[in-house]
């Protein structure tokens, strides 16, 4: 299965996001309004980290196994 | 003296009740809310996690175990075991574990573990309704 990123950042924040709204709110608009900062929120979050990092040299890949 | 008597029979019956409904929600995520009568919210629950899980196998995520020299593994794996049966039927039933070396590892340990900390999550939630209902 090819993986994106991104497109999985998304899934994760879409699906966290619908779930917490759908929990804490009970009217449909106070729904939509936790549902949007949550997932802006994430998804922002994600990409301001990303470019924080992007100065920073990402090094050799990490061995999968010891010795 | 009656109302004495019936109180604890009373109280006994309820908490049957209860922890029948709370095992159920466990089990299935989303059938607490469904037998309270949210039945909306029973299927969109339902929906969430159970994409979740089927992302996080899709991607070959760890279904953690426990692993004596591992303590956190402990915790990882009371976390997975949140998402009710599915839990046992990937471990016992497919004998599913995932796939260190498969590209979304990461990604799937993530999606699975999220999956059992909504569950439980939504565990919580039916007691708290549960209990709104008995006051």
């Amino acid at each position: 299965m090819p993986v994106s990123h991104f497109l999985l950042m998304t899934l994760y924040a879409f699906l966290v996001s619908a779930f917490f709204s759908l929990l804490w709110k009970r009217s449909g608009r106070a729904r939509w309004k936790l549902f949007l900062q949550l997932f802006v929120c994430m998804m922002g979050g994600a990409v301001l980290l990303a470019w924080l990092m992007y100065p920073f040299p990402s090094g050799p890949p990490a061995p999968l196994h010891g010795g | 003296m009656s109302e004495e008597a019936q109180g604890p029979s009373r109280a006994r019956a309820l908490g049957r009740r209860e922890i029948l409904v709370l095992a159920a929600a466990w089990l299935v995520p989303g059938s607490g809310h469904l037998v309270l009568g949210r039945r909306l919210r029973a299927v969109a629950f339902l929906a969430i996690i159970a994409i979740a899980i089927a992302v996080g196998v899709t991607l070959e995520g760890n279904l953690y175990r426990v692993d004596p020299e591992r303590p956190l593994t402990v915790l990882a794996t009371l976390a997975s075991i949140g998402m009710g049966a599915a839990y046992f039927v990937l471990r016992f039933g497919l004998g599913y574990t995932g796939h260190v070396v498969a590209a979304g590892y990461e990604y799937g340990t993530a999606f699975l573990l999220t999956g059992g900390l909504m569950n439980l999550l939504l565990v919580l939630d039916v007691w708290d309704l549960l209990k709104s209902q008995r006051e």
